[in-house]
């Protein structure tokens, strides 16, 4: 599928606003988009594809809320400029689950540990969560904690979060295992 | 029972965890514009002239408002009408919004507002509220008296002190003239900022008739109803009022914030929507702060440790506005003798306006200030005594039946079984203090108890649908902050209908179809709205058991709904689904609808000593231990461990009571070492995450939840309400641990290394 979407805020000149064209596969799915040169990739996301689940929790970095996963990496999107993601992979919340909608090990586990209240903050720990794991994939606790400190959650799921996490790091260890027999 | 008690899945977590939940923030209308706000960059000042003439004419704009254009709406306020829509003669507070754009984007709407001039005559502005209480001071407010108020209110004339408030139980003097020991103390604690992840976002439509709609990040769609209402003189009906799923609450998302913005704005485009969602900057600036509180308390006691009296000053710093911030200091005073028997008690709390941000409800709604300065002291004269802290607990806590030092009667508590809990689960008695091997670590236990009551009187009401497959909505106006209502409501009512949990459907806030609720606060929805929920279904149920009286030609009072099936106790296999009993009934479809209404009573208290009824519906309880280890070196604290048990009734879903207890743990641990708004003149400087510190997972120490069940006769199942509970008793019980462990006795908040390394230091020039 590919969208060519550009918001011209009425009356703007155009031709006076740099304007890009990035290229960038969101979840499995390419995209070409013209995008202004400071769009960032949170707005790319939530306002130009409704992609609501990366949440804009403080526009600065600090807060994880909007954390997605570009080429292998956790980012903030709210940081991220859209046009640096131009030739990347992006995965956002929507694009975790898999064939048919099943869960990944992570959503799972955050579900079976109580790990969500408002749930404001779930997708961006989730995702961030994922970028770490797939990295370590077999973590000690400390390390977790030490990878989710950029998250922030102000109804205290921290220590759910950390089961639910370590939980999913067997599951996906083993599952890893389980493809390379 | 089969649904109440277990630990069901929450039926909101797989939503969240798909990034499926519609927030407020991601709520959208077609068309709709953008708003931002021009806010205040003086504390205090006069405003001479706004000229928005250049603003109007940027190219996307569609609405510009300015005070004067809205000021015949007059004031606003949920306890004592203070506040215009946009301020109109002057500015209270870095931050008081002054005019209000919409345009087709956020950009143009600021790029609109930095072509606003406005013309300031700066006033000389009061930030301490000591100083804003005298009697010479510059007045914030100077007609005050003229302000609408509500009778819960006591503002004093010619001052900044828009209430004070009053609590006389016995005779202090004579209290203290029979006392053995007198102890007396100044606390101080600080501002807290509520933090919820989601900003607010309040999205407004006018129709062409006049209609107004509003969705917003709201904990009370009704108080918000209400106030809108009131503020542009339209009849209720006239107003629809939605709440989408909240990321967090915490108190601070009640009364009108951005609504009356959003919806003047709207008022001036054409019906086209306009949504005013805060910046994080806005969030940390604007709205309501936790107060910060000057506590004197004075103590006298036996020598066995039997409290006698208590004398309590508290100098509530309300900031510009009082949004309910006279509320905070009513409760708070009311209950801060804490949860002991003191025969000989004088509360006064002074609610103060300074020129700072607002000062309003978050969780605990003030019972953390004082229960700092009451949970510290009662350490303090424990050890003056030579009695173990818990002893001294245990002998001066309130029971079932006694009286309270505020003066009321409990008619139910675990408070005694949370304390011998907790000591039990943390094992209180072998705690040692002092330094943990040859390094600099001192390691300390220190253990905090609180009550707190519920706003009462209250109301809540409920509608139940049967649907025509027998499945149910419950239709309430409970917000969902992230607390788990839409499982623990679900739970209570297919408990009480005898269907499967998965038959029930809990539907959100809206006004237009949902039935009043007072709010989502003051840890009350479990109580109240689970009672309505009960009572609704129950009143579906009778009419079910009726119809099925008929079709089994037996008493109502012998029919049974289990799973699902309808049938006489004596006869079940002559069972019937509801559907096929609906059928049966109605001859073709037909469904029914009960409806059910919660409302306690109490709270006329005597103006001038606050005695005379009831004050709260049912009493909060709890006793938290916390483990810490100090860093001799750098002052630094970290709390390893934290055991709290809480007083619950009964638990409806035990794992979502815990998620309670843990949030109000980490809540209350930022509150008692990392978190306070720093002002430098009024200006907050720590306005964003970077700079404002809350609890992380590199942080987060271990929990151990506990919850103590004693059925509640009041509540739904035995329920009563415990979200705040477990934030209040953590900073005392960390600020007796850290004496415990080091001998330093810190009296204000937060519990920052540099307090505790001048502490040190002092006890080294001393020793």
């Amino acid at each position: 599928m590919l969208i060519t979407r550009f918001k011209i805020a009425e009356g703007g000149d155009v031709g006076e606003m740099k304007t890009k064209t990035v290229e960038v596969e969101i979840n499995g799915t390419r995209y070409r988009l013209r995008v202004k040169a400071k769009t960032t990739l949170l707005e790319l996301i939530r306002d130009q594809l409704k992609l609501t689940g990366t949440k804009r929790g403080c526009d600065t970095g600090d807060c994880g809320a909007c954390t997605v996963i570009v080429d292998g990496k956790a980012v903030n999107a709210c940081l991220y400029l859209a046009a640096h993601a131009h030739g990347e992979k992006v995965t956002t919340i929507e694009g975790l689950q898999g064939d048919g909608g099943s869960l990944h090990p992570l959503q799972q586990a955050f579900i079976d540990h109580y790990a969500v209240q408002c749930g404001f903050c779930t997708p961006g720990i989730i995702l961030a969560a994922k970028a770490f794991l797939d990295e370590n994939p077999h973590p000690t606790r400390e390390a977790i904690r030490q990878a989710l400190a950029g998250n922030l959650c102000r109804c205290g799921t921290h220590n759910r979060v950390l089961e639910a996490v370590w939980d999913a790091a067997g599951q996906v260890s083993q599952g890893k295992k389980g493809e390379g027999t | 029972m089969t649904i109440v008690g277990e630990s069901l899945r929450r039926v909101d977590a797989l939503d969240k965890v798909t990034g499926k939940t519609v927030f407020s923030v991601d709520f959208t209308l077609p068309d709709m514009l953008y708003a931002r706000a021009l806010r205040s960059p003086f504390p205090h000042a006069r405003i001479l002239h706004v000229d928005v003439e250049r603003a109007k004419r940027v190219p996307g704009v569609r609405g510009v408002v300015k005070g004067e254009d809205v000021a015949h709406y007059g004031l606003y306020g949920m306890a004592i009408k203070d506040q215009p829509i946009l301020a109109i003669d002057k500015v209270r507070y870095i931050g008081d919004p002054i005019v209000a754009v919409a345009a087709v984007d956020e950009e143009i709407a600021e790029e609109a507002l930095a072509l606003v001039r406005v013309d300031y005559e700066e006033l000389s502005p009061v930030f301490d509220p000591l100083e804003a209480m005298r009697p010479d001071a510059v007045l914030i407010h100077e007609n005050m008296m003229d302000y609408e108020y509500t009778p819960l209110n006591f503002p004093v004339t010619g001052t900044n002190i828009c209430s004070h408030f009053k609590l006389r139980v016995g005779n202090v003097e004579e209290g203290f003239r029979i006392s053995d020991e007198v102890f007396e103390d100044t606390f101080s604690t600080q501002a807290q900022q509520n933090c919820a992840m989601e900003p607010r976002m309040s999205l407004a439509m006018v129709d062409p008739s006049g209609r107004i709609a509003v969705w917003t990040s709201t904990q009370s769609v009704y108080a918000t109803l209400r106030g809108l209402s009131d503020l542009f003189n339209t009849p209720q009906n006239k107003i629809r009022v939605v709440a989408p799923p909240l990321g967090g609450g915490f108190g601070t998302k009640m009364y009108l914030k951005a609504e009356p913005i959003a919806v003047v704005l709207a008022q001036r485009t054409g019906g086209k929507p306009v949504k005013f969602q805060w910046t994080r900057e806005e969030e940390f600036t604007v709205p309501t702060m936790r107060h910060p509180a000057i506590i004197d308390v004075k103590t006298g006691v036996k020598r066995d440790g039997t409290l006698v009296a208590r004398e309590i000053e508290i100098i509530w710093d309300t900031g510009a506005y009082v949004d309910n911030g006279t509320l905070v200091c009513r409760n708070g005073s009311f209950s801060a003798p804490g949860p002991y028997k003191t025969p000989h008690v004088k509360v006064d709390g002074y609610c103060v306006y300074t020129n700072k941000i607002v000062g309003g409800a978050i969780r605990g709604f003030g019972l953390p200030q004082p229960m700092f300065a009451i949970e510290s002291q009662m350490d303090i004269i424990a050890e003056g005594l030579g009695i173990d802290p818990m002893e001294m607990r245990l002998k001066n806590a309130v029971e079932e039946g006694t009286v309270s030092a505020s003066n009321q009667r409990i008619a139910h508590t675990a408070l005694k079984e949370c304390i011998v809990e907790a000591a039990l689960a943390s094992n209180w008695k072998d705690r040692k203090r002092g330094p943990a091997g040859d390094g600099p670590i001192a390691r300390g236990r220190g253990m905090a108890i609180m009550h707190k009551g519920t706003l009462t009187p209250t109301c809540s009401s409920a509608f139940a649908k049967v649907n025509e497959d027998g499945t149910v909505n419950v239709m309430c106006s409970t917000a969902s902050l992230g607390q788990g209502n839409e499982t623990a409501l679900g739970q209570i009512a297919a408990e009480t209908l005898g269907v499967p949990f998965d038959w029930v459907t809990v539907v959100g806030p809206d006004t237009d179809a949902t039935p009043f609720d007072r709010s989502t606060t003051s840890s009350r929805s479990t109580f109240h709205m689970g009672n309505a929920v009960r009572s609704a279904v129950l009143d579906a149920k009778r009419e079910l058991l009726e119809m099925a009286a008929k079709e089994f030609e037996a008493s109502p009072d012998d029919i049974t709904v289990d799973q699902g099936l309808v049938f006489p106790r004596k006869r079940p296999s002559e069972g019937l689904t509801i559907k096929e009993l609906m059928q049966k009934y109605f001859g073709g479809v037909g469904t029914v609808i009960g409806k059910g209404r919660f409302h306690t009573r109490g709270g006329k208290l005597d103006p001038d000593t606050a005695l005379g009824d009831v004050f709260s519906a049912f009493w909060m309880f709890s006793c938290v231990v916390a483990d810490v280890e100090i860093d001799t070196e750098t002052g630094k604290v970290r709390v390893v461990k934290v055991v709290s048990a809480n007083d619950v009734g009964k638990a409806i879903n035990p794992a979502i009571c815990e998620q309670q207890i843990e949030g109000g743990t980490l809540m209350g641990m930022g509150y008692g070492l990392l978190e306070e708004l720093l002002f430098d003149n009024g200006k907050i400087l720590n306005d964003s995450f970077r700079d404002y510190k809350i609890p992380t997972l590199t942080e987060a120490p271990e929990v151990v939840p506990l919850l103590i069940e004693k059925p509640n006769p009041d509540g739904p199942f035995g329920a009563k309400g415990m979200a705040e509970e477990a934030i209040v008793s953590v900073a005392p019980a960390i600020a007796n641990a850290v004496y415990h462990a080091t001998g330093v006795r810190v009296k204000s908040l937060p519990i920052t290394p540099e307090k505790i390394l001048k502490g040190l230091r002092e006890r080294g020039k001393a020793s």
